[in-house]
């Protein structure tokens, strides 16, 4: 709008140091309406977001100047562990301190730490010191968080120096990880279970949570490929089972499964009621995650498939070097969000089975008669460390995704 | 409604699936002592608790549970196994599931602030104990407000657990009386948060409830619970049907307890009480020899000393309502929950 005139010897100021010269109000009222109020649904969008921002201010004041956290430090022991006897604490440090560095591990191996993921990390550790220090504990659990933090980089820093391209070592290195990740879960329930340990019934608090969502995400992953690669089959009988017991799975509600697993395996499964759980958990996962993977199968190309037979590979050979690692990392974003949403289903148990996980706790820690006021502040806390655990399985996915180049091809 | 629709549909699928696999596990009648002799081999008495319920039952900052309710299930525990009540597991049962856990015999007792009703004991396979708690549904107002019953509650707005006997009773009294109402339903602390900010006049439910939950309110004298019940809610002990063993050992803890208190015998006192009785009641109540006589056996599956171990290890009735109820504020003295003798309804038939 402000062309400059042939032969002027005016200096011509670019638009935005035009603007910038009129006064504050007018402009301040400018930006207003063309960023704020464009239209009347943008300003609509605009007043929402206000609100929006206004609830979490007005949350967030509430959580700093008026909660009461004293329910939550009084409570530690009871929201994580509850029943777990209190004499073999020991059995859930050595188990963090078991899975901690494998984490890490997974983290050099598959991916990498980014700049973000430290400040994440810093503030999560920053949390788990205040609450292992908080209150009349002694030194012992700040020392454990510590060291296994510790054991965190350490696996990670290892993972890291293994190189980044296929061969040897590599593959040396992945099916170590692979292998340990596989035994951490039978290792974690000795470690807490074996010579003297808890019973199951024991489990209790955000411990159970944190036990049954890996085993329901682990079992039915497990389950799942071969279900997918059955329902992809040319075989009617295989594909009809496959395909039967998937729409079965899926067409029941969680709640449903549940119930089964209350009244009807037990006269199958000889096992207490946590196996029953886990063993429905996993089926109910692995007929979503077998459809995700099957969305990976049908996702390849044929012209896949024929190479490799071209160059003379068999069935299951094509199957397992060719066609499933491209599915599986095709299909990646949806598992991780199936196991987000498992890792929630969680909070459901306690509402229909006679287990006690983390928001069965959080209802018996605001029955006491000292803390009946302080019910926010528990459901806040228990949505924390839900949200924590739920965000790092995000974080890792998006990392896995990166180095694997998914949405890249 | 849709949620428990669908919670219906699924209770009715599984319950075909079930009678299908023919792989019922209810009580028969010939389960006679079945329950007794597998708690006895299990070494443990799993009882069935809310764990969320103040005064009644909840879980302590250690994992351990406290409540009236948690006090009876270590009596039982104490009767049958001994090691002062210690031999518990509880189990904290969910109010969808409560009644199908006793009827799968995966827990052995339910002490869950449930209901005597006539439909339970005649359709769902269960029996129950004596009544170990009256309380009934009643009304929560503002101090200030006048209200003193429900003759003065005409066009008010009333906050009601939705979807429950509660908001069932509240819309029969309401019409018997052809008085208008708002009902505004939630779940039970979300009434307590309407109610205590002024979004709803009146707060009804269980009258023993709301006193508790009141008394913890900071400014708990700007509110009252008024006298009137509305409903009958008498809370007892719940087994599985068939196994009268198990029934008598239970019934009888429970009337031990109360007895007790009838005679002055205590926690402190029954070892002392038991060494030297002073009456035959009481030998018999602590299966002590009188004056150099027998030691009474009425013939229970235990032997006669079970009330003692009872005692010692919880207290009388009394005992353990001061220890429990009593603490988050629900008043014992003129309500029915007192000895007879002390104008309550609370009678144990005679332990002989």
């Amino acid at each position: 709008m402000t062309e400059p005139v042939a032969g002027a010897r005016k200096v011509v100021l670019p638009p935005h140091r035009v603007r910038a010269q009129r006064p504050l109000g007018t402009r301040a009222r400018e930006w207003t309406r063309e960023n704020l109020f464009p239209s009347p649904a943008q300003a609509v969008v605009t007043l929402l977001a206000l609100a929006f921002a206004t609830a979490i201010v007005a949350l967030a004041v509430y959580l700093v100047l008026a909660a009461e956290w004293r329910v939550i430090t009084v409570n530690r022991w009871l929201l994580f562990a509850g029943g777990f006897p209190q004499d073999q604490e020991w059995r859930l440090w050595v188990s963090v301190a078991l899975v901690f560095p494998l984490i890490g591990a997974a983290f050099g191996l598959w991916a990498s730490l980014g700049r973000r993921d430290l400040l994440f990390m810093a503030l999560a550790a920053g949390f788990l010191f205040f609450l292992a220090r908080h209150g009349d504990a002694g030194w012992a659990s700040t020392v454990w968080v510590a060291g296994s933090l510790a054991l965190f980089f350490a696996g990670y820093l290892v993972c890291r120096l293994v190189p980044r391209e296929p061969g040897r070592a590599r593959s040396i290195a992945t099916w170590t990880a692979g292998g340990a990740l596989a035994l951490a879960l039978p290792a974690v329930l000795a470690v807490l279970m074996a010579a003297g340990g808890a019973r199951t019934n024991e489990f209790s608090g955000f411990m159970m949570n944190l036990i049954l969502a890996p085993v329901g995400i682990a079992g039915g992953l497990l389950l799942a490929i071969p279900l997918a690669v059955g329902r992809a089959s040319s075989l009617r009988a295989v594909s009809w089972t496959c395909t039967a017991y998937i729409e079965l799975i899926r067409g029941a509600p969680l709640i449903g499964w549940l119930f089964v697993a209350l009244f009807i395996l037990e006269d199958v499964i000889a096992g207490d009621l946590i196996v029953r759980t886990m063993v429905v958990l996993a089926v109910f996962t692995s007929a979503y995650i077998a459809e995700y993977i099957r969305g990976g199968l049908q996702a390849l190309p044929h012209g896949q498939t024929e190479a490799a037979q071209a160059v003379g590979l068999g069935r299951t050979r094509t199957l397992q070097l060719v066609v499933l690692p491209q599915a599986l990392r095709i299909s990646i974003p949806p598992i991780v969000g199936q196991a987000i949403s498992l890792w929630k289903d969680t909070a459901l148990i306690s509402a229909i089975l006679p287990l006690r996980e983390l928001v069965g706790n959080s209802k018996a820690a605001i029955a006491q008669p000292e803390f009946i006021e302080n019910r926010i502040e528990v459901y806040v806390f228990a949505a924390v460390l839900f949200w924590i655990v739920a965000f790092v399985m995000s974080r890792v996915s998006q990392r896995m995704e990166r180095s694997l180049g998914i949405g890249e091809r | 409604m849709t949620r428990r629709r669908w919670g219906l549909a699924i209770v009715a699928a599984i319950a075909l699936l079930a009678a299908a696999c023919g792989g019922g596990s209810g009580g028969g009648d010939d389960a006679d002592g079945e329950v007794l002799r597998s708690v006895l081999d299990r070494g443990e008495l799993r009882c069935g608790v809310k764990g969320s319920h103040p005064g009644f039952s909840f879980a302590n900052p250690d994992g351990s549970f406290s409540g009236f309710d948690v006090e009876f299930c270590r009596a039982i525990a104490a009767a049958v196994l001994g090691n002062d009540g210690e031999d518990v597991a509880f189990v904290q049962v969910p109010s969808a599931t409560r009644f199908e856990l006793l009827n799968t015999r995966q827990i052995d007792v339910l002490i869950r602030t449930t209901t005597v009703t006539a439909e339970r004991d005649a359709s769902l396979g269960l029996e129950f104990g004596p009544i170990t708690f009256y309380t009934g549904q009643s009304f929560a107002v503002r101090a200030d407000s006048g209200i003193r019953s429900t003759a003065d509650m005409d066009g008010i707005t009333i906050c009601v657990q939705s979807a429950t006997t509660t908001e069932q009773n509240l819309s029969d009294h309401f019409n018997e009386l052809g008085y208008d109402y708002t009902p505004l339903g939630g779940e039970d602390q979300e009434n307590q948060d309407a109610f205590a900010t002024g979004r709803c006049d009146a707060w009804t439910g269980d009258q023993s409830n709301l006193i508790s939950r009141i008394s913890q309110l900071p400014n708990a004298d700007e509110f009252r619970v008024v006298d009137q019940l509305i409903s009958k809610e008498p809370l007892a002990p719940f087994v599985i049907d068939g196994d009268r063993q198990w029934k008598d050992v239970v019934s009888w803890v429970v009337y031990g307890l109360i007895n007790a208190e009838e005679l002055g015998v205590t926690r402190e006192n029954a070892a002392a009480l038991a060494a030297d009785p002073p009456n035959a009641a009481v030998a018999r109540l602590l299966g002590a020899p009188f004056k150099g006589g027998e030691v009474a056996d009425h013939g229970f599956a235990v032997d006669p000393q079970f009330l003692r171990r009872a005692l010692l290890a919880t207290g009388n009735y009394g005992e353990i309502y001061e220890r429990t109820v009593a603490r988050v504020g629900v008043p014992r003295e003129g309500t029915l929950n007192a000895l007879v003798r002390d104008g309550g309804v609370l009678y144990a038939p005679p332990y002989r």
